[in-house]
């Protein structure tokens, strides 16, 4: 036991590829390509559990990391295997363990083709993320940053919709270009921390950061921008932010549903995680410079999202968009820089994961029965299926943001952080944090107009279209799957302490780290002093 | 701090019950079980909610006498750095006088769908929904901070949305039911913000002041009363001050409480069934809305712009909706009109900061409403489903108890003393009048509007009392169109036969005779009647009572006069020492209205006489014009503008909905994502491959083209950075 809580991230990242090869040597030594399945479903869910195992230390002290692990990888140019998590991606690790095997189950009996080259990429992604969460080294984070594009690429490529290819390059393309910029960031930290220390040159996040904090590296404000926005672009392609965004809902809509989902529930997080664990604490002026345009696109974004998913008349590419206003509140947060603000967007990362994927989970069975994913095609579902109606509902409403379901508290916490922020100017006649709140609050009432408006046309009234008639409602394997989504919408939603208590001061350190970075305490009311002005 | 959690079982028996009837009604389908948990629970919620209320066997003063709220908390919700919320909760006097009606009617409706659901393939469901409803109620109200109220406000909306649009096959209800969502959260959003500004005004969300293990938790509530009063005027609205939370949680009391101008959810929320009606759409949820503006009186009060807009918007919805109420042929539309308007008295009360009358007539408004609309289910049901007031008549004859539980009601709302609804309607009129001091001559405006309101209740109550139960009977009338239906006196020819069976509405057959509804339906009509004869005896005025010799017998007046909060004074209800420092600097305000000892002045209690008999004889003049119009007449054709309510649906339709869509689907998506973003991108890739074909002559594949774009771009790219960072270092 000791010996696995010792190596348990290595643990974690390494299982699943260990599956993935051993479901391909098994397929290729027995021919059987329909069994595979079954080593995903085992593998996930055995990461899942070794994943608990995590609850066995406590919260870790401020700016800590546990589980720690560092070993040299390539001496040659510094470079560590350095892996371990605090606050912040302490839920994420859990999230990517807690969706795999759900998306294992719910791809069950979905794919029909090239089924062991499927759950072998389902599993070997699953590492690349995990990798994400967990690395200190950002060269080897940088690698599984970009490792997890490919299994990503291939899901969507091979066992896509009609209009695949199309979406699976566009996917690789936005994303791969974003990506290349922050290799080139890295590189340049690389370079400038060596000039620093009169040393050699550095990629890990805890020396860097540390050099950085005690004054020994000074990053030049152009210098510091230009690497800011190297960063930055790279997660923002991913989360994405508006006007970044048009590759996803290509890219959901044409992806099989356990693509959509993983995309959707855990890929999408690795923007807004990047943006906090680097960003902010690389370059927290920076952060603080650029809030305004960040905080203008997220509500854009939540805004716009919202309108362009209630016209959609495709099914799943509406919940696509619905990412985009989603993801929107997450970068709303964060850059709120206010302690209510920032944990709301963590928290609302992991709503998010649950809610949508839980939505992309729900499309798919429709479209397993069906086969299309025409909002018009359907219509009465609710008669016909009337479980699927009730879990599509529940699920709905998680989404919307009603109280005592997850998505709530997440999205209140968002806005009441803006709300109380002072990272935008306060005038005589207006206080812009404010109107950042408030724009943002519209899209809470879209969302019910869209997601509404949806239950209302696929659910509600006749079967008007003879092939609805039918439609079997959900088998065992289906309802099980979404039992844990559910149960976990309703616990975030009703006791969310424990949650926000673990990453409590992992988010602290960030905000102080932003707020008074540069000349410590003096920083607040150096911002308010400014207000003042402006008044 | 005085605990009990019998608050919590008020709370969570109706949660029990919902959960019991999903789970296991669902997979008995048995009415008998799924009616007794659905009662059952109910009952328990309304021993519990008497028992904290009064002190009965609970060993500790009643919520209603006591000096501080009863607490129960639950657990603490969220918090992160100083936000706090708590799921605790908190009866006070104006929430326990809440808690006590809302349990009893609930049970009263409860009962009555046992009999009216009677047959229904999701009688489990709907009795699941209806308990959920009731554990969602008594959240918003038992709620000790804001947020948590929110959190009942929420889940009532749901709970409305899900059973308005209870009939999933018909298309009006489902419509309805998103409609309803849609609009609330229009004004949720309101609230929402002004959560926000009252947490950044006060630092604290909570109603009252408390201990919460061992952590000191102060009232938002108090704060702000100790806080000077804004000026009068448009700035104090946008400047993010008490004024500016006040419009806005009043955003949300229209949504809420179908205000103009988000009212119109409520006349189509009429599609879910009649007892839903008569519980949310009628006794509780609408008057959530005016709960929030009573239990948040120190911040309006604080406030005199928002005041002026609470009064006037009140005003002007009780008579926009009373003239809509006057031409409709559904005997629920009529009802849900008159909902509408008797809510904006409510709300013109608030804002006259007459907030004990507003309360005073949610309740009496809660008896003799429930009973109208329970009133026209039993009609409904009798009848086959037929709700058009235009097939009816002469169900006095068949339906004596409904025929005369009903009259009562109509009494009751017509303002005939001593029905309940008199003393509530008048205590508000009076109230605006003599509200002269802060508003001027606009208190006799608001005053006119309100009793020329009361003159149209009279009538158009009194036009489906004729049009329902007197005349002839037009069972099998056939009517061809909305207008002109008045051609046809009397038509004995079957109506057009819409055979369709899933359809709710069947052609009555040539032989139909209405019959009495059973027993579970007309005892809740008989009890609400009683209710509705002497509810209203709580609130006698001291203008009445003195007539008779008797003192000050106000005992609703009494219950609620500490809720009321004397700005720029400790919360009364909360009084706590660091508080009552700053009582000496106290400063006195001219909208906070007197009570306690108050003394009674003369000139007053005349002007009180002479105002209530001139309301009486108005009202006596409006059933005598209803009477005298439409006994004769029943079909009289009134304005098409009204019949077709003032076509503000077809206004926000084709001005807001329209155009939204529109920009979102041409504008936005289809120009600006596929068009120009996606433009620019597959621009770029096309270039390229033109690029390269130009060049080599080549037929090169999309994602290879693709290929050596990243890769010329990143090299140039990593060019730039490795140059910039070498120089940087070297």
């Amino acid at each position: 036991m000791d010996l696995i809580k010792e190596n348990l991230l290595t643990i974690l990242i390494l299982l699943p590829t260990v599956g993935a090869i051993a479901a391909i040597a098994y397929k290729a030594v027995t021919k059987d390509d329909s069994s595979q399945r079954w080593f995903a479903l085992i593998i996930t869910t055995l990461n899942f559990l070794i994943s608990l195992l995590m609850f066995t230390r406590g919260v870790p002290a401020v700016g800590g990391f546990e589980f720690e692990q560092n070993v040299p990888w390539i001496p040659a140019i510094h470079t560590n295997y350095h892996v371990g998590v605090d606050g912040l991606s302490f839920w994420l690790v859990l999230l990517t363990t807690f969706i795999m095997p759900l998306s294992v189950l719910c791809a069950w009996t979905a794919v029909e083709k090239k089924k062991t080259a499927f759950f072998a990429f389902l599993l070997l992604l699953e590492s690349a993320m995990l990798g994400v969460f967990v690395t200190l080294d950002l060269l080897v984070f940088y690698l599984f940053f970009e490792a997890s594009l490919i299994p990503m690429f291939f899901l969507i490529g091979v066992w896509g919709g009609k209009n695949r290819i199309y979406a699976a390059v566009k996917f690789f393309i936005f994303t791969a270009v974003g990506s290349l910029l922050m290799l080139v960031a890295i590189i340049s930290l690389y370079y400038i921390y060596a000039g620093a220390v009169q040393g050699s040159g550095s990629f890990d996040f805890v020396e860097i950061l540390a050099a950085m904090q005690s004054g020994k590296l000074v990053l030049g404000s152009q210098a510091g921008m230009l690497l800011f926005f190297a960063f930055a672009l790279s997660f923002a392609i991913k989360v994405p932010i508006f006007p970044v965004h048009t590759w996803l809902p290509d890219a959901h809509t044409e992806a099989p549903t356990a693509g959509s989902v993983i995309l959707a529930a855990i890929l999408l997080k690795m923007g807004t995680y990047g943006l906090m664990r680097f960003n902010f604490a690389f370059f927290p002026d920076q952060a603080r410079e650029t809030a305004w345009i960040f905080i203008t696109l997220a509500v854009i974004g939540i805004i716009y999202g919202a309108l362009v998913a209630m016209v959609q008349p495709d099914w799943k590419r509406l919940i696509a968009y619905t990412s985009v206003a989603h993801m929107g509140f997450v970068v709303l947060g964060m850059f709120s820089f206010t302690e209510l603000g920032m944990q709301g967007a963590v928290y609302q990362m992991l709503n998010h994961g649950v809610s949508t994927g839980a939505l992309f989970i729900l499309v798919g069975f429709a479209y397993e029965r069906r086969h299309t994913r025409e909002i018009s095609e359907y219509g009465g579902l609710a008669n016909v299926m009337p479980n699927y109606a009730a879990i599509f509902i529940i699920t709905t409403m998680s989404s919307i943001g009603l109280p005592f379901l997850n998505g709530f508290v997440g999205e209140f916490l968002i806005m009441v952080g803006m709300f109380k922020s002072n990272i935008l100017n306060v005038t005589a006649s207006t206080n812009w944090n404010y109107v950042a709140a408030m724009a943002a609050g519209i899209g809470v009432i879209l969302a019910a107009v869209y997601l509404l408006w949806l239950v209302q046309r696929v659910f509600f009234g006749k079967v008007t279209n003879p092939e609805n008639k039918k439609l079997t409602d959900l088998n065992a394997r289906e309802i099980g799957l979404m039992i844990p989504l559910l149960i976990a919408m309703v616990v975030m939603g009703v006791y969310p302490r424990p949650f926000l208590e673990r990453t409590d001061r992992a988010i602290k350190t960030i905000e102080a780290r932003v707020m008074k970075s540069a000349g410590g305490a003096v920083e607040k009311t150096e911002l308010d002093t400014k207000a003042l002005e402006n008044r | 701090m005085i605990e009990t959690n019998l608050l919590s079982l008020i709370i969570f028996a109706p949660l029990v019950g919902a959960v019991i009837n999903w789970l296991i009604g669902g997979r008995l389908k048995n009415e008998t079980f799924s009616g007794l948990v659905g009662c059952g629970t109910i009952a328990i919620s309304t021993i519990a909610a008497f028992m904290v209320a009064f002190g009965i066997g609970t060993g500790q003063p009643g919520a209603l006498v006591a000096d501080r709220p009863i607490f129960d908390q639950i657990w603490t919700w969220i918090q992160v750095g100083t936000f706090r919320s708590d799921f605790g909760l908190a009866m006070d006097h104006l929430s326990g006088i809440y808690a006590c009606f809302i349990t009893f009617v609930g049970l009263l409706i409860h009962i009555f769908a046992t009999g009216y659901m009677h047959g229904d393939k999701g009688f489990y469901r709907f009795f699941a929904y209806l308990n959920l409803f009731m554990f969602s109620m008594l959240t918003l109200i038992l709620g000790d901070n804001i947020l948590l109220m929110f959190v009942g406000w929420e889940g009532v909306g749901l709970c409305s949305y899900l059973l308005i649009g209870y009939y999933i096959k018909l298309d009006e209800a489902r419509r309805a039911a998103k409609k309803a969502f849609v609009m609330n959260r229009i004004g949720d959003w309101g609230v929402l913000i002004g959560i926000f500004l009252l947490f950044t005004l006060t630092g604290s969300i909570s109603f009252f002041d408390k201990t919460v293990d061992g952590v000191q938790v102060h009232s938002s509530l108090a704060a702000i009363a100790q806080m000077a009063q804004e000026p009068f005027g448009w700035g104090p609205i946008f400047a993010g001050g008490i004024t500016s939370v006040a419009v806005l949680l009043f955003i949300g009391a229209t949504g809420k409480s179908a205000q103009i101008p988000l009212f119109t959810w409520l006349p189509d929320a009429m599609a879910g069934p009649t007892p839903v009606s008569a519980l949310i759409h009628a006794a509780t949820m609408v008057t959530a809305g005016v709960y929030m503006v009573v239990r948040c009186n120190a911040i309006f009060q604080n406030a005199p712009t928002a005041m002026f807009i609470v009064a006037i918007i009140g005003c002007a919805t009780a008579l926009f909706a009373a003239t809509v109420g006057l031409a409709q042929n559904d005997i629920k539309k009529v009802l849900a009109y008159s909902t509408v308007s008797q809510l904006g008295y409510m709300f013109l009360a608030c804002g006259v900061g007459a907030f004990i009358a507003a309360i005073f007539h949610v309740m009496t408004h809660a008896f003799f409403k429930a009973l109208l609309f329970l009133g026209s289910g039993s009609v409904i049901a009798g009848m086959h489903h037929e709700q058009d007031m235009r097939k009816m008549g002469n169900l006095r004859k068949y339906m004596p108890i409904t025929y005369l539980t009903m009259g009562t009601a109509w009494l009751a709302i017509c303002g005939i003393p001593i029905w309940a609804g008199f003393f509530s309607k008048d205590e508000i009129l009076f109230k605006t009048f003599a509200a002269s001091g802060p508003l001027g001559n606009w208190a006799y405006v608001l005053w006119a509007v309100g009793l020329a309101t009361a003159v149209l209740t009279a009538i158009y109550m009194t036009r489906l009392m004729v049009m329902t139960f007197f005349g002839e009977e037009r069972f099998h009338h056939e009517i061809e169109g909305e207008h002109h239906a008045d051609d046809h006196a009397h038509d004995d020819s079957h109506s057009a036969a819409d055979h369709d069976e899933d359809d709710a509405h069947h052609a009555l057959p040539a032989d139909f005779k209405p019959h009495e509804s059973p027993w579970s339906m007309t005892v809740p009509l008989i009890a609400l009647a009683i209710l509705s004869t002497v509810g209203g005896l709580v609130g006698i005025p001291y203008a009445v009572s003195s007539l008779f010799g008797a003192g000050d017998v106000n005992v609703f007046h009494r219950t609620l006069a500490p809720v009321i909060v004397e700005v720029g004074k400790p919360h009364a209800i909360a009084p706590s020492a660091e508080h009552a420092a700053v009582d000496a600097h106290a400063t006195e305000s001219a909208a906070a209205p007197a009570h306690g000892e108050e003394a009674h002045d003369p000139h007053e209690i005349s002007l009180e006489r002479t105002l209530a008999v001139v309301s009486v004889v108005l009202a006596l003049f409006g059933i005598a014009v209803g009477w005298l119009v439409f006994s004769k007449t029943p079909l009289k054709a009134l304005p098409k503008i009204l019949q077709d309510k003032w076509r503000i649906d077809e206004l926000y339709n084709g001005y807001v909905v329209d155009p939204i869509t529109k920009l979102s689907r041409e504008g936005l998506w289809k120009t600006f994502d596929l068009g120009f973003i996606d433009g620019i991108v597959n621009g770029i890739g096309h270039l390229m491959v033109e690029a390269g074909n130009a060049v080599r002559r080549l037929q090169v594949g999309f994602v290879r083209s693709y290929a050596a774009i990243i890769l010329f771009g990143a090299l140039a790219v990593i060019g730039y950075f490795i140059y910039y960072g070498l120089k940087l270092v070297g």
